[in-house]
C-alpha cells in the first residue's frame, strides 16, 4: 500500500466535509453534560465543552479523515480564572469609583469613567473574539497537524474598537463594511500547519441586504400601526385596535429577524467563500432559508423541551454548520507541516466573560 | 499483524503500516521496510473513531496511530482508556461524583448565604469607616446646617439608641423621601424625607430603623454579600460581567429589614414614642419608591426596599393601647430639624416651611 500524498478536496462528489454524529450517540454526553453542570453550581460547563467538542469534532470528516479536539476542560476553566482575576478587581474598582463619583456629585467625571468602562469592555471583546479564533484553531488537528496564530490579538483588538465604532456612528449603516473587514483581519492572521489563512472578502452585494433590514423596520412599523388604527376604526372598538397592534408588533419582530437572517446568511457565504489556506477554497452554502430552518428548530427545540434542548443547540449548530461547509482545490500533504505557532492555554476565557462565540 | 495508519506529527502524510504485538511492546513497520518499537508506556489511548482507536504519544504532539477497533487485544486491555467526565470523576465514578458535588454544592449555597453573616462583625469598623469615607466622603458638601438642627437629630437619635457612642446622623440636601445607613455607619436623611414627614414621630421610626442596620452591621453584609456572591455565582452563566453588575443591585437581605423593623419598634417603644405615625409615613414612603433616581440606583445597598403591608401592620399592631406617648421633639426642636436645610447658612435655598401648617 502506497502512501497518499495528494488529497483532492472535491474528489468525492459529496461535500469534502461530512458530520457523521447522530443523536442517539451524542445525547448520553448532552446528558450527563447537563447532569454535571447543575451539581457543580457551573463550575463543570468547561468539561462539558470539552466533552462536547471532542464528539462534534470525531464526528466531522474532512476530505479523508476526521477531527480531533484536542483542549480540555482544565484549560478553559484555567482561562476563566486568569480573566476574572484581571477584570474582576478592575470591574469592582469601577464600580467603586463610580458610585462614589456620583455621590460626590462629580457628573462629568462619572460618565467619563463611564465611557472609558465601555471602551475598554469593546477593546476587550475583540481582543476575545481573536483569542478565541486562536485557542480553537490550536486544538484542531486533522492528520496530526494543527492551527494557531502567532499574532496574541491586543492590536486586534484596537482595530475591533475603531471599526466597530465607524460602523455604529453612521445610524449603523457601516457595520457590513466592518464586520467584513474585521473577519478579513482576524482570519488574515490564523494559520494550519505551515500556510496563513488568506481571507479577502469585501462587502459587494452586502449592502442592500443590510438595507433590508432598514426597510422591514419601516415596513413593519407602518403596518403595524395602520392595522392597529384601521382596525381600531372600523370596529370602533381600542381593544381590537390594540390587539392588532400587538399582533403586527410581533410579525414586525418576525419581519425584521428574517430581514436580519437574510443578511447574515449573505455575509456568511460571502466571507467564508473569501477565505482560503494552502490551495484550499472553501465555501458557505446555506441560504437564508436554511438559516430560518436551523433557528426555528432551535427554538422550538428549546420550548418544546421545557428547556433541555438546550443541550442539543451546540451539536445541531455545528451540524450545520458542517453540512453546509465546502471546499474545493488541492492540499499537498508533503508541505502541509506541523504548525510553528504556540499552543497558548489562555483557551476561552475573555470570549466566554463576554459570552460571544469564535466564529 | 495488523494493518494501521500513523501520522507522524511532522507532516499530514498518512503513513500505511502494520503493527505486531510483542510483550510489552508494539513493532510498528512502514511501507518502506523501516520498523520503529514503541513500550506500551510510551502510548497513550485518545479516542475512537471511525472503526479505530487511535493512540497517541505524550511526547510528540500530533503523533497519532489508528489502529482497527479489536486488531490488537493486548494494546486495549493494558491502555486505560482516555478522560471521560474528565480525571477526578473518572476515578470515583459518575453517581458518587455527582452525589459529592451535590453535598459540596449544598453546602456552599449555605455557607454562602451565611457568610456575610459570620464575616461581618469580624471586619474591624476602622476599614468600614475607611470604605465608607472614600465611596461617599461628604456627599459633596450636601450636608445640611442650620441653627439647632443638627441638636435636635442628635438628641432624637439618643433617644432612640441612649448611650450611643460615635453617632452620626446628617440630613443631605438630596430631593429624596428616604433615609439611608452608608458603610462606615453614618446615616443619613435625605431632606425630602423631613419635608414628606408630618411629625417628628415619623422620623423617629425610619431612622431607628436605619440605627439598627448600623448597630448589626447590615451595611457590612450587605457590601459583603455583593462582593462575595458575585464572585461564586460569576461560574454560573458565561455572561460575567451582567452577573456581577445585577449582584451590586441585590442589597440588605429581607431578614436584615425584619430585624431592622423589630429592632425599631422596641427603640420607639423603649423611647415612648407613637408606632403609628410611622407605619402611616411607610405606606407614604413605598408610594414614592417608584420615584427613586439614578442616585439610589447607583448606591445599590443603602436603598430600602418597598414596605409591605406586614410591616405597616407590624407597627400599627405594636402600639400599646392606653400607654401615653411623647411627642419625639419639642416643638422648637422639630421646627430646627425641619428647617436645617432652608435656614443653613452656607445654602443659598430659599425655601422655608412651618411644619404645623
Amino acid at each position: 500500500m502506497n502512501e497518499m500524498r495528494d488529497m483532492r478536496a472535491a474528489h468525492t462528489p459529496a461535500s469534502a466535509f461530512t458530520f457523521t454524529g447522530t443523536w442517539r450517540e451524542f445525547l448520553p454526553i448532552a446528558l450527563t453534560n447537563l447532569l454535571l453542570t447543575v451539581v457543580t453550581l457551573g463550575i463543570y460547563r468547561f468539561w462539558a465543552k470539552a466533552r462536547e467538542r471532542r464528539y462534534l469534532w470525531s464526528r466531522t470528516h474532512f476530505i479523508d479523515d476526521h477531527l480531533e479536539w484536542t483542549g480540555t476542560g482544565k484549560e478553559m476553566f484555567i482561562g476563566f480564572l486568569v480573566v476574572m482575576l484581571v477584570l474582576l478587581p478592575l470591574f469592582l474598582a469601577f464600580q467603586f469609583g463610580l458610585q462614589a463619583l456620583v455621590m460626590r456629585g462629580e457628573v462629568a467625571a462619572a460618565g467619563a469613567l463611564t465611557l472609558i468602562l465601555y471602551g475598554g469592555f469593546f477593546y476587550l471583546i475583540g481582543v476575545g473574539q481573536f483569542r478565541a479564533l486562536r485557542y480553537r484553531l490550536s486544538r484542531t488537528w486533522w492528520h496530526g497537524i494543527r492551527g494557531g496564530s502567532f499574532q496574541p490579538g491586543w492590536s486586534y483588538g484596537f482595530k475591533f474598537l475603531w471599526k466597530m465604532f465607524l460602523g455604529y456612528v453612521p445610524a449603523s449603516l457601516l457595520l457590513p463594511w466592518s464586520m467584513v473587514s474585521l473577519w478579513n483581519d482576524r482570519f488574515n492572521e490564523m494559520s494550519f500547519g505551515p500556510h496563513q489563512i488568506e481571507a479577502r472578502a469585501d462587502t459587494d452585494g452586502l449592502f442592500g441586504r443590510w438595507l433590508l433590514i432598514y426597510l422591514a423596520v419601516i415596513v413593519g412599523v407602518i403596518g403595524a400601526l395602520v392595522l392597529g388604527f384601521g382596525i381600531g376604526a372600523s370596529t370602533g372598538s381600542t381593544g381590537a385596535g390594540i390587539t392588532a397592534a400587538i399582533l403586527a408588533g410581533l410579525g414586525l419582530y418576525v419581519i425584521v429577524g428574517v430581514a436580519s437572517l437574510a443578511f447574515y446568511a449573505a455575509y456568511y457565504r460571502k466571507v467564508v467563500g473569501a477565505t482560503s489556506f494552502g490551495g484550499l477554497g472553501f465555501e458557505f452554502t446555506a441560504r437564508t432559508a436554511d438559516w430560518f430552518k436551523l433557528i426555528l428548530g432551535n427554538i422550538a427545540l428549546v420550548v418544546l423541551t421545557l428547556g433541555f434542548g438546550m443541550m442539543f443547540v451546540g451539536y445541531r449548530n455545528w451540524a450545520f454548520f458542517v453540512r453546509f461547509m465546502e471546499a474545493t482545490g488541492e492540499i499537498d500533504l508533503d508541505h502541509l507541516t506541523q504548525s510553528a505557532t504556540s499552543a497558548t492555554s489562555d483557551a476561552e476565557g475573555l470570549a466566554d466573560a463576554f459570552d460571544i462565540g469564535a466564529i | 499483524m495488523a494493518e494501521a495508519w500513523l501520522y507522524d506529527g511532522e507532516t499530514a502524510v498518512r503513513h500505511a503500516v502494520e503493527v505486531e504485538e510483542a510483550p510489552c511492546r508494539l513493532r510498528i513497520r512502514f511501507a518502506d521496510g523501516d520498523t520503529l518499537d514503541l513500550g506500551l508506556d510510551q502510548l497513550i489511548h485518545v479516542e475512537s473513531r471511525s472503526g479505530h482507536e487511535v493512540y497517541g504519544r505524550p511526547d510528540m504532539q500530533g503523533w497519532r496511530l489508528g489502529i482497527p477497533e479489536g486488531a490488537v487485544a493486548q494494546l486495549a486491555a493494558v491502555l486505560p482508556r482516555r478522560q471521560r467526565y474528565g480525571r477526578l470523576i473518572d476515578k470515583v465514578g459518575l453517581w458518587p461524583a455527582v452525589a459529592a458535588c451535590l453535598a459540596v454544592s449544598a453546602l456552599v449555597i449555605f455557607a454562602g448565604g451565611k457568610m456575610p453573616e459570620w464575616l461581618a462583625p469580624h471586619v474591624p469598623a476602622s476599614w468600614e469607616k475607611s470604605y465608607g469615607d472614600a465611596l461617599v466622603g461628604d456627599l459633596g458638601g450636601k450636608y445640611c446646617n442650620g441653627p439647632g438642627g443638627q441638636a435636635a437629630l442628635n438628641k432624637l437619635a439618643l433617644k432612640l439608641s441612649p448611650g450611643a457612642k460615635d453617632l452620626k446622623v446628617r440630613v443631605v440636601d438630596i430631593d429624596l423621601v428616604n433615609a439611608a445607613a452608608l458603610p462606615g455607619g453614618t446615616i443619613v436623611v435625605f431632606e425630602e424625607l423631613l419635608a414628606e414627614a408630618d411629625s417628628p414621630d415619623e422620623v423617629a421610626g425610619v431612622l431607628g430603623h436605619e440605627l439598627a442596620h448600623v448597630e448589626r452591621r447590615h451595611v457590612t453584609q450587605a457590601m459583603i454579600r455583593d462582593l462575595g456572591l458575585g464572585l461564586i455565582v460569576s461560574a454560573f452563566g458565561g455572561n460575567t460581567g451582567g452577573s456581577i453588575n445585577g449582584l451590586l443591585a441585590a442589597g440588605y437581605s429581607r431578614g436584615s429589614e425584619r430585624e431592622a423593623d423589630r429592632d425599631a419598634i422596641a427603640k420607639l417603644r423603649a423611647a415612648g414614642i407613637d408606632p403609628l405615625p410611622t407605619a402611616g409615613f411607610f405606606k407614604k414612603l413605598a408610594d414614592q419608591e417608584a420615584r427613586l433616581g439614578g442616585v439610589a440606583e447607583s448606591l445599590s445597598y443603602v436603598s430600602t426596599h418597598p414596605m409591605s403591608g406586614e410591616r405597616q401592620k407590624a407597627f400599627t399592631d405594636s402600639r400599646q393601647p392606653g400607654r401615653r406617648y411623647q411627642p419625639a421633639l419639642s416643638r422648637d426642636e422639630w421646627e430646627a430639624l425641619f428647617n436645617i436645610c432652608a435656614f443653613d447658612p452656607a445654602r443659598k435655598k430659599a425655601k422655608s416651611f412651618n411644619p404645623f401648617n
